[in-house]
């Protein structure tokens, strides 16, 4: 227990901290844009897949199935694979 | 002459016959709605293990995992995974998820199949090689883990946007997790298996996560899972009514930080297991039996951090990544596998893109107890993993 709690004391201010010093000048889902929530949400998980990595075929199955599986909303899902699909 | 003229004739007419046809213009290529790929990932390397007993080194892997994706269209999507790898000289095909999704509405997904289980985020998230940024899992996943990593049953998922903050939810039954009352491997006895295909009693496991993402950039997410059903087989007069509850608590955080210049990623989890009470049996001799019990209680976390120069000048320095991570796993005093672990690991990362990874990772595991270890006794073990992951 004693060591849980040293990770938390250290990994939870650690996130707080970092997220307060980096300037958070973030709107609300529906004013983003595709290419603002390719860049926010894609690098969560993994590295962020550039528009060129799959055709714009493939960017629509690749967008339904990290629907489901990241659970993205279907707004965020809907701007990213609209953005992905243009950038191509 | 007329020999000439025919032949003439024969010549210019398919030519004539072909301008006069003037084919339509061809129609611009139009993809079908279904649609099927074929990705995967896959991953080998070389390992140097040093303990009490000496040092080792081998080369290790080669996994293949498949995976298939096909979509029926806009709403219906089917995922499969399998994972060849090599254990022991022999051949293992691990049959890791197969199933089907149907999106309802904006805000749910129903899953049917056999799934990853959102219990925490590192069995669906975290664990393919060429995410994982380490050459293994930490401590209390896999082999000898403690948390589950799939289950068959039907999901229920989705997202919510709650002004600047998201909440996702998932709610699932599953066949659930399976005791081992330790018949046929008594030195496993209390633990739980999660690859549960059929059921093994007519008790449904229910489980869920609740996650939010309090930031509007989507950087910070808290979650908190809970799995629970009964473990004993139907029918079994000792074990038919013992029960297991799970949870977890897990976060992540990534973001670019200006002042670091680059890419911070924390991950972290915490798994906690409890089966009721139960009594086993220790083989004596073939025909004598010891009765035992034991308080069986086991709990597992880690915690990770990356940092990767994204925003360096340099395009070689931008591709490298420095991880370290510590892992901790207790698994029940009393048990014959009771273990206590910790683990130190921290490595450099080469990313050749998005999806191609060299690790090099050192980790010292301290062991108390364990397979094949009486309890008491302490091991060190010392690793360096020379890893490679691509994800295709
Ligand atoms: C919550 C975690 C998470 C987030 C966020 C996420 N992914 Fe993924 N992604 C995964 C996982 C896990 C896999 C691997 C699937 C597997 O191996 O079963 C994956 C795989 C992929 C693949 C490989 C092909 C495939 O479909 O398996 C692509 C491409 C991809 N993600 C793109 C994206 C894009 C684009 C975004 C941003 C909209 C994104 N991902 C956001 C977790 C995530």
């Amino acid at each position: 227990m004693k060591r849980i709690k040293t990770i938390l004391i250290f990994v939870l201010p650690l996130a707080v901290g970092l997220f307060l010093a980096g300037s958070c000048a973030s709107a609300r889902v529906s004013m983003k844009t595709g290419a603002q929530l390719w860049g926010e949400n894609c690098m969560r998980c993994h590295n962020t897949p550039s528009p060129a990595a799959y055709n714009n075929v493939d960017w629509a199955t690749i967008g339904l199935h990290m629907r489901v599986r990241a659970n993205l909303t279907a707004e965020e899902t809907r701007k990213v694979v609209e953005f992905l699909q243009s950038a191509n | 002459m007329k020999k000439l003229q025919l032949l003439l004739m024969a010549m210019v007419l398919p030519a004539a016959l072909a301008v006069a046809q003037d084919d339509p213009a061809p129609e611009p290529y139009k993809p079908s709605k279904t649609q099927f790929m074929i990705r995967g990932y896959g991953h080998a390397g070389l390992e140097f293990i040093k303990n009490e007993d000496g040092t080792e080194s081998t080369f290790v892997g080669s996994t293949f995992a498949p995976i298939f994706l096909f979509k029926h269209n806009d709403r219906l999507i089917f995922e499969a995974e399998l994972e060849f790898s090599f254990e022991e000289n022999q051949l293992q095909v691990g049959f890791e998820y197969a199933n089907l999704s149907y999106i309802l509405n904006d805000y749910m997904t129903l899953r049917m199949g056999k799934f990853l289980l959102p219990f925490g985020t590192f069995g669906e998230r975290l664990h393919p090689s060429w995410i994982n940024k380490f050459s293994n899992m930490p401590l209390g996943f896999g082999h000898d883990g403690i948390a589950p990593s799939s289950g068959t049953g039907v999901e229920l998922r989705g997202a919510i946007p709650v002004g600047n903050a998201k909440l996702l939810y998932y709610a699932y039954a599953t066949n659930g997790p399976r005791l081992n009352t330790g018949v046929d491997a008594p030195d496993e006895a209390g633990q739980i298996h999660y690859d549960n295909f059929f059921d093994n009693n007519n008790n449904k496991a229910l489980g869920g996560r609740l996650a939010l993402l309090p930031f509007a950039n989507s950087s910070l997410e808290l979650g908190a899972s809970a799995y629970g059903g009964k473990v004993g087989d139907r029918g079994d007069s000792l074990y038919a009514d013992v029960g297991a509850f799970l949870y977890a608590f897990d976060l992540s955080y990534v973001r670019q930080v200006g002042f670091l210049g680059g890419t911070v990623d924390i991950k972290a989890q915490y798994n906690n297991t409890s089966v009721d009470k139960a009594t086993y049996f220790e083989p004596e001799t073939d025909t004598t039996f010891t009765p035992y019990s034991f308080d069986n209680q086991s709990y597992s976390y880690f915690a990770q951090v990356a940092y990767r120069p994204t925003k360096a000048g340099s395009n070689a320095l931008k591709n490298f990544e420095l991880v370290g991570r510590y892992s901790f796993l207790q698994t029940p005093e009393g048990a014959e596998w009771e273990t206590k672990a910790s683990q130190w690991a921290v490595g450099i990362n080469y990313w050749l893109s998005w999806r191609v990874v060299f690790k090099l990772n050192y980790q010292r595991t301290i062991a108390e107890g364990g397979h094949d270890v009486p309890a008491g006794v302490t091991t060190t073990t010392d690793g360096v993993f020379i890893h490679w992951a691509i994800g295709f």
